[in-house]
């Protein structure tokens, strides 16, 4: 609705016989329309009838759920010298774990409320183990404490809440049924502050009675909803921290992902050190010991007609295939842990830097020295990176930038190639740039990528200085 | 022996594959293919089939047991093929897939075997032939997870060792041959196992192995 220019912009209340104007600013004036039009719509809108409902409806199951655990329970703990009692406990909590769901969906259903479902319950094999399990099952005791909090809460919020819509309703339908009020007991105070006079049958204080009544009605049911409201959602509040699945459970789910992370990614970290050394040195040796093997029968067979030039070669070739296997092996052992590392992250970096293919610039500004852990990761990501500059980027220049950030360490390595660089993974394996940021996120770091077709690529990674 | 040997060889490693090549050849063999994938060896063998496939077992693509499929698969293709996996590790499963119907023309050694050009040569030549060679390595495995431990033990030490050859395939002159003893008491030997163990006698001497190896597998 847009304001009619020729309206009085000001807004007159008559307080106490005193009339108050109040200039009200274009946008104010508009917020004061919203709200008043929001107060007067909203007893006609399904959602409080809903809230209201569902707390009706909660508060009942809260009632009997609650009735229900702590009879349970005393009968339990009153056994618990038993292990009759402790499985009565134990069927207590389960139930508690029940209502709690019951709850949830309640909430879910009438609310739309998405509470996530705690984490399930994980009972240890044996009779025992489930006992164990069920009695330290913190899904179920938190959904006790919600029961306990909830149910003084409800009680609060029928008096209060559920009073007022009781009261409207008597309120504003008295006048047309005239009935006695209902037990309302502001219809008590309302009959105080107006009281009836009977002139020969006709109730001359009825009229302003029934009218202040009606009044008060009114503004009843215009407030109802809200006040009810303000319950619920301290409703909504408990069943989010108490029903839902518990922050220290969240964190501990996080970290196993963690976990899994790092065991897979060391898993396939040795599966690729047994894969160079399959293809790499085991195979040189064979080779080189089929070579000698060769040489040697060729000594043994016919001491007069050596064939010293053939078993010459022979030798050499063997020869070759010992250096060659050295070298492989040095690599791999480098692959495990570079030796450069010892002396520091700058120092191996610039090792990394000098071997690239791809002329490598690098600037390193570090303040303090990250964990060993930390170094490596940094070390492998720049040797991964540079590693696919010189395979895949077709640049002519790359740079290494490893600078200290609070206590982030931020790596990037730019090259001037041409892009189109993607965080891919092939089959359930990671690969490449995949594997790296499965590495980085590991130790809760980041890797971002900017590659655009036609370049340059920069490569982004954070890693926390300490694990 | 009629004729020169053929070999055909599927190794993904290139130095490896060179090596062998260069000894089958020094030794009067026929190089008839050598490959470095499965696909390529599954053309040479039919355009121009040999006596043995020599095949690595892991080879692209995925590197696990490749060659070990592929040996299956020529196996039921190519009737009278002789097959020797060559391998860096010994998969007893692997020996047990390789022989279930048939240990005629099977092979299944460790790559290190080629270090001792004979021992090689020798094994290469039995399969070609139809015989049967094991790693000692496959036999050790074997003799390792037999639950038959109690009826090993009524063996003598030398028996032992007459069945552990036997178990690789090999002829009772072999034998003699590797336990510096004549042909004759291999023989006294052997029937003494077959005895003891209450194992069916066979002539052919890949029977044999397959009746050491399911006594073994038992």
């Amino acid at each position: 609705m847009t304001p009619d220019p020729g309206e009085d912009s000001s807004v007159k209340v008559r307080i106490g016989g005193r009339e108050l104007s109040m200039a009200l600013t274009e946008e104010q004036k508009l917020r004061v329309k919203a709200l008043t039009n929001t107060v007067l719509h909203e007893p006609f809108t399904a959602r409080p009838w809903k809230e209201l409902a569902f707390f009706l409806l909660g508060s009942g199951l809260a009632g009997v759920g609650l009735a229900f655990v702590a009879f349970t329970m005393g009968a339990g703990v009153v056994l618990a010298i038993t292990v009759v009692g402790l499985a009565i406990l134990a069927l207590s909590l389960r139930s508690a774990r029940g209502i709690g769901a019951l709850q949830r969906s309640l909430a879910r259903n009438m609310l739309g409320e998405e509470v996530e479902d705690p984490e399930p319950f994980l009972g240890r094999p044996g009779f025992f183990g489930w006992l164990g399990s069920r009695l330290r099952d913190r899904v179920a005791w938190r959904s006790v404490a919600y029961l306990a909090l909830k149910v003084p809460w409800s009680i609060l919020g029928v008096f209060v809440a559920f009073s007022l819509w009781w009261d409207a309703f008597v309120l504003l339908t008295l006048p047309l049924f005239g009935h006695g009020g209902g037990g309302s007991p502001v219809w008590g105070l309302v009959s105080a502050f107006f009281p009836a006079h009977d002139f020969n049958g006709f109730n001359s204080g009825g009229f302003t009675r029934d009218l202040a009544g009606f009044v008060l009605g009114a503004i009843f049911f215009f407030a109802a909803p809200w006040v009810m409201r303000g319950f619920v959602n301290v409703d909504r509040q408990m069943i989010r921290s108490l029903l839902g699945p518990d922050p220290m459970a969240t964190r501990v789910r996080s970290l196993e992902q963690a976990r899994t992370q790092t065991v897979d990614a060391s898993a396939a970290t040795l599966r690729r050190i047994e894969r160079d050394l399959h293809d790499g040195t085991q195979a040189q040796l064979v080779a080189l010991a089929m070579r000698l093997g060769m040489a040697k029968e060729k000594l043994e067979v016919d001491p007069d007609h050596v064939d010293l030039e053939r078993i010459r070669e022979l030798i050499d070739a063997a020869h070759r295939g010992a250096k060659e296997a050295i070298a492989e092996l040095r690599d791999i052992a480098r692959g495990i842990h570079p030796p450069a590392l010892d002396i520091g992250l700058e120092g191996a970096l610039a090792t990394l830097a000098a071997r690239s293919a791809v002329p490598t610039e690098l600037s390193v500004t570090m303040q303090a020295r990250p964990t060993p852990a930390i170094e490596a990761i940094a070390y492998f990501c720049v040797a991964e990176l540079l590693a696919n500059v010189a395979q895949h980027a077709q640049a002519s220049r790359a740079s290494v930038f490893c600078t200290q950030q609070g206590t982030w360490l931020r790596l990037v390595v730019r090259d001037d190639g041409t892009g189109g660089a993607q965080l891919t993974t092939v089959g359930s394996s990671s690969s490449g740039l995949a594997g790296l940021a499965d590495r980085v996120h590991a130790v809760d770091g980041q890797l971002y990528l900017v590659s655009p077709p036609g370049g340059p690529t920069v490569v982004t990674v954070d890693l926390p200085l300490a694990t | 022996m009629v004729g020169a040997l053929r070999i055909a060889i599927a190794e993904d490693s290139a130095i490896l594959r060179d090596g062998l090549v260069q000894l089958l050849v020094d030794r009067g063999f026929v190089i008839t293919g050598a490959v470095g994938d499965p696909a390529a060896l599954r053309s040479s063998v039919s355009q121009n089939p040999p006596d043995v496939a020599v095949i690595d077992i892991r080879m692209p693509p995925t590197f696990t047991d490749e060659g070990l499929r592929l040996a299956l698969d020529l196996r039921s293709r190519h009737e009278g093929l002789g097959i020797l996996l060559f391998s860096q590790y010994i998969e007893t499963r692997y020996a047990a897939d390789l022989l279930a119907d048939d240990a005629a023309g099977i092979g299944y050694l460790l790559k290190d075997r080629v270090a001792d050009v004979s021992d090689f040569v020798e094994a290469l030549e039995r399969v070609a032939v139809g015989g049967t060679a094991l790693d000692p390595e496959v036999v050790t495995q074997l003799l390792g997870a037999t639950r038959r431990i109690d009826s090993l033990s009524v063996l003598t030490m030398r028996e032992r060792e007459v069945l552990g050859l036997m178990a690789e395939g090999r002829s009772n002159a072999a034998i003699a041959n590797a336990l510096v003893v004549s042909e004759g008491a291999v023989e006294k030997h052997v029937a003494n196992i077959f005895a003891k163990l209450d194992l069916p006698v066979s002539e052919k001497d890949h029977r044999r192995v397959l009746a050491v190896l399911r006594f073994l597998e038992s």
